[in-house]
């Protein structure tokens, strides 16, 4: 009889993990060693596989079966489907209601195969705890080929890319890269920003918890780009799974030469150490994040101010990124520019990761090419809104995004086309907002979130954030005056205009953003004491 | 040091090299607002109220920019009042206390703004009140620090490091929580009064005599 040989992935993101993963990968331990099966099949701890709303998820290779909301007790059965001439356990399998189907293969869902999975190809994919598997995936080959390159090839070939930053102005990488390198001095440092911490937003803490390895990897290459010889990972306190896999990837890479002294026998050297947050959403602002690693509190530098890639770390010129920009170097780097550059909208490149949440069907972790219309995301890959109900809303960006109605819904997602909205890019949150949600609630929430992250030191941040919240929470509660829009719109202009770093200049989004597009509602619960979504108590 | 020629709001005037543009305002009689800017101190950009328009549209804290000869700036203009404004108002709606009894009386640095930008104390009111008065910190054994009258122009606590180097003030809190603190080092103060000294409105005040009942 022949045996099936099978890898059986199984989910250990902290959305799976939190839905009890760790006890799986337990019981299918065992219960492979009871139906005597331990010898064909192979257990692998995996990273964050992307569909978090059907999870704890298990999924079984070569075929790609796709086990969703999977309990302990589901494991004989899926054990027992392994023996050969069996079928996959049908009722875990993803049921497509279009269709009225149940699909096996995940390939096959939709949700999937919309996608374009370039960062996130080995997240869920590999085990990210051993470098081994990372390496057969390719790991570590793009930095194999940069070291035989001149740091200026590299510099030419991000530049050529097109990749933009994650920051709020999406700044062009190569250029960023470049000045590190020109900067003058012996001492350079490299920075991956992981201190995500807006409300919703989950893809960098995936990425460093999927795939550290292609994280540490653009970093290495980072280095010796411009020169730097050391490199901090500013992680979040928050995200404990991923400073432990990372810490684990950093002794691995070690202790294959990847990271160290004289990196595969090149006279290149070059080290990492992970740095944790201590929990504030202002240390993921470039010069707050570095006064924080230098042992100080995280509070922004004014501008007019020389740039981080001249006068960062210690004084010495500094090279930070966020974690999904470094993921994407050994693309760049294994596949051409041309190859990168020929993915995405006119002046955005490659793709863009999002943390697709709210009211919608398949919420999770999704990799959509730059210029994805919002209706693809929402309606294709995030099948819709549940119930039947009316979409109203998608937020982008965070606490720093806006809101977007329907009408955009056709509008291709990209750097520009999110900031003329009044929305941005950011760290990539996106929550879908139906018929039920209160806009203005909505932007009293995010207010709320940025007044008590303020970090204090400048004033229309400080006072004016606060006012806005004040004003706001004042409205949902039934105790808006007529003047209060005006005042809104004047203190988030000034507080745009004022404020000393993007924080601030940022804050006023989703109350502009909801003002500009859903400014009845503000009038319904100002005029009429009515919220029209029925959630503000006070306005019922 | 040479000397270059910069234009402030139309007017010509001279500034040595490396001076930055509010100290060449402030040497040549133009007022521009500012609350965190002390001669002695580096500048900090914190207060925000000394924004000036450059000839590109972009606002710029004039206490941080060096002159640069022929440079053309603007600190009246619309753009610049939409700006900061509202920034003196919220200051003026969280700051507790009416100016009777304040220490700072007349030589009150918000006073001086409030009086330049003829801030209308009718349109403070369409604001929503600030939360609850907060308490004096009374640690120090010279002084006391009304987080009311503080503006957290961070004058003191650059005082304390720059000019005293002891660097025992510092923020505590988030928000508008924030205030400014001993960090529990209180002890180690000498009671120099040089941040007390260089307070630009009323958020250190020496403690009061101590009556004695006879």
């Amino acid at each position: 009889m022949p045996e099936k040989k099978c890898t059986i992935l199984v989910c250990q993101g902290t959305g799976c993990i939190s839905g009890g993963a760790e006890q799986i990968l337990n019981s299918l331990e065992t219960e492979l060693v009871r139906q005597n099966l331990s010898g064909a099949m192979q257990i692998k701890h995996a990273g964050c596989h992307g569909f978090c709303q059907r999870g704890p998820l298990v999924v079984i290779e070569p075929e790609g079966i796709f086990y969703t909301k999977v309990t302990p007790n589901d494991i004989p059965d899926i054990v027992h489907s392994l023996q050969p001439d069996t079928v996959p356990v049908e009722r875990l399998l993803y049921y497509d209601t279009t269709i009225n189907r149940p699909i096996k293969s995940f390939r096959d869902i939709p949700f999937y195969y919309k996608q374009q999975r370039l960062v996130l190809r080995n997240c869920g994919v590999i085990n990210p705890e051993n470098i081994d598997d990372a390496l057969a995936a390719g790991g570590y080959q793009a930095l194999r080929k940069a070291l035989a390159m001149k740091p200026t090839e590299i510099i030419e070939e991000i530049k050529k890319s097109g990749l933009r930053g994650l920051g709020g102005a999406g700044f062009p990488t190569g250029r960023k890269w470049e000045a590190a390198f020109q900067a003058p001095g012996k001492d350079k440092y490299i920075i991956c920003n992981g201190d995500e911490g807006d409300p919703g937003a989950f893809q960098d803490r995936s990425v460093l918890e999927g795939d550290p390895h292609s994280v540490l990897e653009g970093m290495i290459i980072a280095g010796f780009a411009i020169g730097a010889r050391h490199g901090y990972a500013y992680v979040r306190n928050e995200y404990p799974f991923a400073v432990h896999r990372l810490g684990i990837a950093i002794k691995q890479a070690r202790k294959r030469g990847f990271l160290g002294k004289n990196i595969l026998g090149s006279k290149f050297s070059f080290d990492v150490e992970i740095f944790q947050g201590a929990g504030a959403f202002v240390c993921g602002e470039s010069t707050a994040l570095v006064l924080s690693i230098e042992g100080k509190r995280g509070m922004p530098r004014p501008l007019p101010r020389p740039r981080t890639t001249e006068v960062g770390l210690w004084d010495k010129p500094t090279l930070l990124n966020n974690v999904k920009t470094y993921a994407n170097i050994p693309l760049i780097i294994n596949h051409g520019s041309q190859w990168f550059a020929s993915r995405g909208s006119e002046k955005s490149k490659g793709t863009a990761i999002f943390s697709l949440t709210g009211k919608v069907v398949n919420s999770g972790l999704i990799e959509v090419t730059m210029g994805t219309r919002l209706r693809e995301i929402i309606y294709d890959i995030g099948g819709g809104i549940p119930d039947g109900r009316a979409f109203k809303a998608v937020q982008t960006g965070g606490p720093s995004g806006g809101c977007l109605p329907p009408e955009l819904l056709n509008m291709p997602v990209d750097f520009d086309s999110l900031t003329a909205a009044g929305s941005m890019m950011g760290s990539g949150g996106m929550v879908v907002m139906d018929q039920d949600t209160c806009m203005v609630d909505i932007a009293r929430y995010f207010l709320d979130f940025t007044q008590r992250e303020s970090c204090g030191q400048c004033i229309p941040c400080r006072i004016g954030t606060k006012q806005m919240f004040d004003i706001l929470d004042n409205i949902t509660q039934g105790r808006g005056k007529p003047e209060d829009i005006d005042t809104l719109l004047e203190l988030g202009n000034s507080i745009k205009d004022a404020s000393l770093c993007a924080l601030g200049q940022s804050a006023p989004n989703p109350v502009l953003s909801t003002i500009r597009y859903f400014r009845d509602e503000y009038e319904a619960h100002i005029y009429e004491g009515h919220c029209p979504a029925g959630v503000c108590h006070g306005c019922l | 040091m040479s000397k270059v020629t910069i234009n402030i709001d139309g007017k010509e005037v001279q500034a040595e090299s490396g001076q930055t543009v509010l100290d060449t305002a402030l040497a040549n009689g133009i007022y521009i607002p500012h609350l965190c800017h002390h001669p002695e101190l580096k500048p900090r950009g914190v207060c925000r109220l000394c924004l000036m328009e450059m000839a590109d549209g972009e606002l710029i804290t004039a206490c941080r920019m060096p002159v640069i000869a022929g440079m053309v700036v603007k600190t009246k203009t619309k753009k610049v009042d939409k700006a900061i404004r509202p920034t003196v108002e919220l200051l003026i709606a969280y700051h507790h206390d009416t100016c009777r009894g304040c220490p700072a009386i007349g030589k009150c640095e918000l006073q001086t703004v409030m009086s330049h930008l003829k801030i209308d104390r009718k349109r403070v009111r369409r604001l929503r009140p600030p939360p609850a008065k907060k308490p004096l910190d009374k640690m120090n054994s010279s002084f006391d620090y009304d987080p009311n009258r503080c503006v957290l122009c961070g004058v003191c606590i650059n005082t304390c490091e720059d000019i005293h180097g002891v660097s025992l003030l510092y923020y505590v809190g988030r928000g508008h929580e924030t205030k400014v603190a001993f960090y529990g080092d209180e002890k180690k103060c000498e009671s120099c009064l040089e941040c007390l000294a260089r307070c630009p409105v009323g958020g250190l005040m020496l403690k009061k005599p101590v009556e004695v009942r006879h």
